[in-house]
């Protein structure tokens, strides 16, 4: 038959429907199945289209021939009208127990047919599989981008691995990047610092920084402290992935609770100063620094220069660099392309060369 | 989902999600879930007014139906939170009418709510519903007025623990003729007498009423009216339970009682009279939940009524009950899982009942589903102690309140550190714990070790020195509220676990020994808390800054340091420091 009137259902003969998919397949389906789907059944009634293969009724594009294969299946039980409660329910239970990609297909696809009783099921479905997991597991489940900003983040933190030899490099990292600035601001266009060489081994820094923890009285106010506290307004909590970015926070209130005002006279953090104290604009966590556009004539030269002796102090100090810097999320990637280990290269360029 | 996921659908996936643990998780997926669950976010539960500000809220939730705000910290139930100190809800009221049009709930506990605010509320919301106020303070019955006459679709007025300024009775008149949409009332904290015809009308023209607490001013003859207007009643608060004992009275109430095929709580019970107790033993099989810490009926009569209710999950009782009670209970509800006994003379210098570490032991060993204690007594054990641990690993929360500070041992006049210790080892789910009695550093090294999933504890009058507080800063993983008072601590455990303080919702410690100079110390090192400090004699830097503060309240915030402190409350923050010193 040509378009036009619906078949002719004869009392023997059985009328089918012709349903056609998103990736172009036809298949004829049992009229009273296909006519469950409120869509379908619009689409018949109104347009009378679905009585041969070449009037076909198209359907959503996010109804393909295996999902609706589900759907159909769903139909074909459900239509039958003798059915008690109890059966419905136990077909209910078994015909959700798929996997959470079918899940996501079969919501998608029933939400465009308008099959609201699936809809309901796959989204309770969908929520148990979210249920209990961290966001980070629900990324995996879900194959879903890590592409919050650091502001939108409201996760509660964590606890703090008090490493100190993070604390350290924070600090350090924190008085680079204001000497930078500070040059920057009386348009110095020196290249290169005198140095300050400082004489004391890794240890002693330690135990100096760690030395102290409540009795000092001098109170220093670093330019970091200005920021995270011009931070406070901004509901904005430290990722727990950046470990590193808290220790900065607390390294630098540290940093002049604990040390008398006397770190400035620190400023080369290594031994035999193979570090400048040229400021470092490479840092893990970018969260106490409030102007990342401060950096952003940095000079790649000097930028890598100064990645370079970072490294070099990293190595100095015998930790696991890469893995202390992978503590860091991954962020957006600078320019700013480095020799040293990758893991370095991401968490030091990804601070908005802030 | 690597296509296009209809964001419809995925609303509807997250409104299956009912804790707001999921929904947090749910917003730090990515971007777009983000934007989606912030604008079908319905609910919204704050744990401090102040860790937050009402437009903060309302800029990312802009679609909020139901807000939950605590305020005052939990200690202010002992008076130890001055008068005036702060939780005033009055700006968020302010924020959300201008916002929130289609608000419906508001949840407060602890928080300083006025008639203003109240009548902003009747006037602002117009789909307005439910209105708990648990533990407030700072209105009158007019604002009840208000919220009576006003909000046309009221379902749940609820005035918990509240302090109410009762000015006239004939608030409950507010509520037009046309109010039939309520559910739940309860007046029970209201002081005077109430306009009892109003109410008698009310309750008959509320066909959905479950809930009713009337106040203790309501005669005990008159809720045969209410009982019969009300039959379907869930739950239900008497006034004084006291009459002069007449035959008609009683068998009134009997039947009225009886009446109430549903009645599976009951609550009041002021003055009681015994001989009008078993006009509630028709309903006592199906009682799940009997609060009669107002109820100073004694033994034989109380443990008569508690032995007949098989099904009782949750019991709240004075000590009359006895450790003869308690065990009459223990052999009875096998489905208890919360008690709570309370001293009915807690300053008299003798036990005025005999109830010891005994009844608590009979409970733990009789009662499987046992989770949730609160207990008050004058005696403890270790052996008792280890013993309740062992009994119950899967117990929840447990308060234990030895009148007197510093109570050892009684038989081996030891510290009471291994009871507790047992306590925190074999319960693994223990998710609260109070402290009593004679405590060292050692139970803090317990604790420490053990309470892994703990997130609140309270500490009054323990502990030798900072390294107690170093054990459960440094220890406990999922603590969130501290409350300490009393205790040797100092500045010490303060300083080395600052960060661990972000972490938390909140620490409290009062008569403590942390200084003026830590405080300061902690508001710099850590910028997103308010270190608060409460001091009634005067501003902290007129005092050496080795001088220990009064009173010490820290929480994490996002909103920084609040505008309404009282003239005795100091915010510390980075710029004090630099200021002072």
């Amino acid at each position: 038959m040509s378009g036009g009137p619906m078949a002719i259902v004869k009392p023997e003969m059985k009328s089918y429907i012709w349903l056609q998919t998103a990736d172009g397949s036809i298949q004829q389906v049992e009229q009273e199945v296909a006519m469950y789907c409120p869509v379908i059944c619009r689409e018949v009634a109104q347009n009378s289209t679905g009585s041969s293969k070449n009037n076909a009724v198209v359907l959503p594009e996010r109804v393909n021939a295996a999902v609706l294969g589900l759907i159909l299946d769903f139909c074909r039980f459900h239509q039958v009208t003798g059915r008690s409660n109890k059966e419905r329910k136990i077909f209910d239970e078994k015909y959700i127990r798929l996997d959470t990609q079918k899940l996501c297909e079969l919501a998608s696809a029933a939400d465009s047919l308008q099959l609201k009783p699936v809809v309901d099921l796959t989204s309770r479905a969908l929520a148990r599989v979210i249920e209990g997991k961290t966001p980070e597991e629900i990324r995996e489940t879900f194959h879903l981008p890590d592409d919050l900003t650091e502001e939108e983040k409201l996760e509660p933190l964590r606890n703090m691995t008090d490493d100190p030899r993070i604390r350290l490099l924070n600090r350090l990292y924190a008085k680079k990047r204001k000497e930078l600035n500070e040059r920057k601001k009386l348009k110095n266009v020196e290249v290169e610092e005198q140095q300050r060489v400082d004489e004391r081994s890794v240890d002693d820094l330690l135990s100096f920084i760690n030395g102290g923890d409540g009795d000092s009285k001098g109170v220093r106010e670093t330019k970091n402290k200005k920021k995270t506290r011009g931070r406070k307004e901004q509901a904005r909590n430290n990722s727990p992935n950046n470990e590193a970015g808290n220790c900065n926070k607390e390294s630098s209130c540290l940093a002049s609770g604990c040390l008398n005002g006397d770190i400035s006279d620190v400023s080369s953090p290594s031994r035999n100063s193979k570090l400048q104290n040229s400021a470092s604009a490479t840092f893990p966590s970018k969260l106490d620094f409030d102007d990342f556009d401060m950096d952003d004539e940095l000079d790649p030269v000097m930028q890598e220069k100064i990645d370079r002796e970072v490294e070099d102090f990293a190595r100095r100090l015998n930790c696991d660099w890469p893995e202390i810097l992978s503590l860091a999320p991954e962020r957006r990637l600078g320019p700013i392309s480095m020799n040293g280990n990758g893991s370095l290269k991401r968490c030091t360029a990804g601070v908005d060369r802030g | 989902m690597a296509y296009s996921f209809p964001e419809e659908v995925l609303e509807h996936v997250f409104s299956f999600l009912s804790s707001d643990k999921d929904r947090n998780s749910v917003s730090l997926v990515c971007k777009s879930w983000y934007e989606i669950e912030r604008w079908c976010r319905r609910r919204i539960f704050v744990g401090n007014c102040y860790a937050v500000s009402p437009s903060l809220m309302i800029r990312r939730f802009p679609e909020v139906r139901s807000v939950e705000l605590k305020g005052k910290p939990h200690f202010a139930d002992f008076n130890l939170v001055p008068e005036g100190w702060g939780a005033y809800v009055h700006p968020w009221i302010v924020a959300m009418s201008r916002s929130y049009p289609w608000l419906e709930e508001i949840r407060l506990k602890r928080m300083v709510i006025t008639d203003d605010s109240l009548e902003l509320i009747s006037k602002s919301f117009k789909n307005f519903k439910v209105l708990v106020l648990s533990s407030c303070d700072g209105f009158t019955t007019d604002g009840l007025a208000s919220i009576a006459a006003n909000c046309r679709n009221i379902r749940e007025l609820d005035l918990g623990e509240s302090e109410v300024e009762d000015l006239s009775g004939h608030w409950l008149s507010h509520f037009p003729d046309s109010c039939t949409s309520l559910v739940s009332l309860n007046l029970a904290c209201l002081a005077s007498e109430i306009s009892f015809l109003a109410l008698e009308r009310l309750v008959a023209r509320s066909p959905n009423l479950r809930t009713l607490r009337i106040n203790r001013a309501v005669p005990l003859e008159k809720l045969p009216n209410l009982l019969r207007r009300a039959s379907q009643l869930i739950e239900f608060g008497t006034g004084a339970y006291s009459a002069d004992v007449r035959s008609d009275v009683f068998s009134n109430l009997t039947e009225a009682f009886s009446g109430c095929k549903q009645l599976k709580g009951l609550s009041g019970f002021w003055d009681v009279v015994p001989a009008y107790l078993p006009a509630i033993y028709p309903v006592c099989s199906r009682l799940t939940s009997l609060n009669l810490s107002y109820a100073t009926s004694q033994n034989p009569d109380l443990g008569k009524l508690i032995s007949q209710c098989h099904n009782l999950q949750r019991l709240w009782v004075l000590d009359y009950i006895e450790d003869i009670g308690l065990e009459e209970l223990a052999a009875n509800c096998k489905d208890l899982q919360e008690l709570r006994v309370f001293p009915s003379d807690p300053f008299a210098p003798e036990p005025n009942a005999t109830l010891t570490e005994q009844g608590l032991v009979a409970v733990s060993d009789g009662c499987p589903k046992l989770q949730s204690v609160l207990y008050f007594c004058r005696q403890m054990t270790n052996a008792a102690l280890v013993t309740i641990a062992r009994n119950r690993p899967n117990m929840i929360r447990f308060r234990l309140c030895i009148i007197e500070p510093r109570s050892p041992d009684y038989l081996t006049l030891g510290p009471l550190d291994a009871g507790f210790g047992a306590i925190v080892e074999n319960c693994k789910e223990l998710r609260r714990l109070s402290l009593s009695g004679l405590l060292t550093d050692r139970v803090f090294e317990y604790i420490g070790t053990h309470a892994k999933k703990l997130e609140m504890l309270s500490i009054a009058f323990a502990g030798d020195s900072d390294l107690g507080l170093h054990h459960v800063l440094s220890g406990c993983e999922s603590l969130r509220k501290l409350e300490i008072r009393d205790c040797p601590f100092g500045d010490k455990a303060l300083l080395a676990n600052a960060a661990k303080l972000e972490t938390m919702r909140s620490l409290w410690m009062s008569s403590c020994s942390v200084s003026f100079g830590a405080c300061k110390l902690l508001a710099q090192k850590i910028p997103r808390l308010n270190v608060e400090v409460i001091d009634e004699r005067g501003p902290p830097d007129t005092r050496p800054e080795s001088c220990p503060v009064e009173k010490l309240y820290i929480y994490r915030t996002v909103a920084g340091p609040r505008f309404d402190t009282p003239g005795f409350v100091w915010t510390m923050d980075e710029d004090t420091a630099v200021r002072l010193s």
